[in-house]
């Protein structure tokens, strides 16, 4: 599944529109970056509450396949604009991260 | 970083790759004022204002193995979704003062962790670099200087064992007498 079938099947908000063909394998919820940044699985749909510069830059290091920012968590300016130059597609949906990966692990069984 | 004391390790790796001779570690905290602040302060190398802007920005990295470098940006990170502040001043050719001061009771606060492990790794790792470690709290303040050290020691090197169990040792000993209560790691 396409980052673009995954935002139109789970009606997700488009707020950086990246490389929205990429492939979408897995999922990873974390919001401790430095955390995060070794452990997200690349192509993977990565679902947290932190919308800061330093979150594209993580997602950038760890080759995810989109930003998804739950429960309506907001996204820094400065950080729409690296999303935007460096190609990070960013979502955003009002679930929570328990919500959203159960209902994306039903879209990637199908 | 789980533990800020990963970050001050970070931050003094870049002393120690500045070239520096003298590396200043505090760590301040009260709860009576409710704050934590961490300085590390070099006399290396130093940095242009071009280059401070450049550390703080995670998309900027002396590294060629990757587009991203985030050890600088994640330390500001944390002081400041505690409602606290981040800074650096530098100059060139005279050395590079960094501090993070953070909120202690906000629930994002990240712990200290093993700060003494820290300063001892430092020392073991960088005989020839001098490290003063103070550390302050409501009850009091210690500190470690390796110059002084060196003074007693009368040529005897910073990294022999026997040297090191006593920097662990005083590190011990003198945090357990500034902290009250079982906030020791």
């Amino acid at each position: 599944m396409t980052v673009k079938e995954f935002a139109e099947r789970l009606n997700l908000k488009v707020m950086i529109e990246g490389e929205m063909d990429r492939e979408i394998t897995g999922c990873y919820i974390g919001d401790l970056l430095s955390w995060v940044m070794g452990r997200a699985p690349e192509d993977s749909a990565w679902l947290t509450v932190m919308g800061n510069i330093n979150s594209i830059a993580v997602a950038t290091l760890a080759d995810v396949s989109c930003i998804v920012l739950v429960e309506n968590a907001a996204l820094d300016e400065n950080a729409a604009q690296k999303a935007d130059i460096h190609g990070v597609t960013i979502l955003q949906t009002p679930e929570n991260s328990y919500q959203l990966a159960v209902k994306l692990h039903g879209l990637l069984e199908e | 970083m789980r533990e800020l004391s990963l970050n001050v390790m970070d931050v003094a790796q870049n002393s120690v790759r500045a070239q520096a001779d003298l590396v200043r570690i505090s760590v301040e905290e009260s709860d009576r004022e409710d704050f934590l602040r961490i300085t590390i302060a070099d006399d290396g190398c130093g940095m242009t204002e071009e280059q401070v802007q450049q550390v703080i920005d995670p998309f900027f990295t002396t590294r060629t193995t990757r587009k991203v470098g985030l050890g600088v940006p994640l330390f500001k990170l944390s002081a400041e979704q505690t409602g606290g502040s981040f800074d650096i001043r530098s100059q060139k050719g005279v050395g590079t003062t960094t501090t993070a001061t953070y909120v202690k009771s906000h629930v994002d606060m990240t712990p200290l962790g093993d700060i003494n492990s820290t300063v001892e790794i430092l020392i073991r790792c960088n005989p020839g670099i001098d490290f003063v470690f103070t550390r302050s709290t409501d009850l009091g303040s210690f500190t470690l200087d390796t110059r002084e050290l060196r003074e007693v020691l009368e040529g005897v090197s910073l990294d022999t064992p026997d040297v090191l169990e006593w920097i662990r040792a005083y590190l011990t000993e003198q945090t357990q007498s500034i902290i009250g209560g079982a906030d020791i790691p």
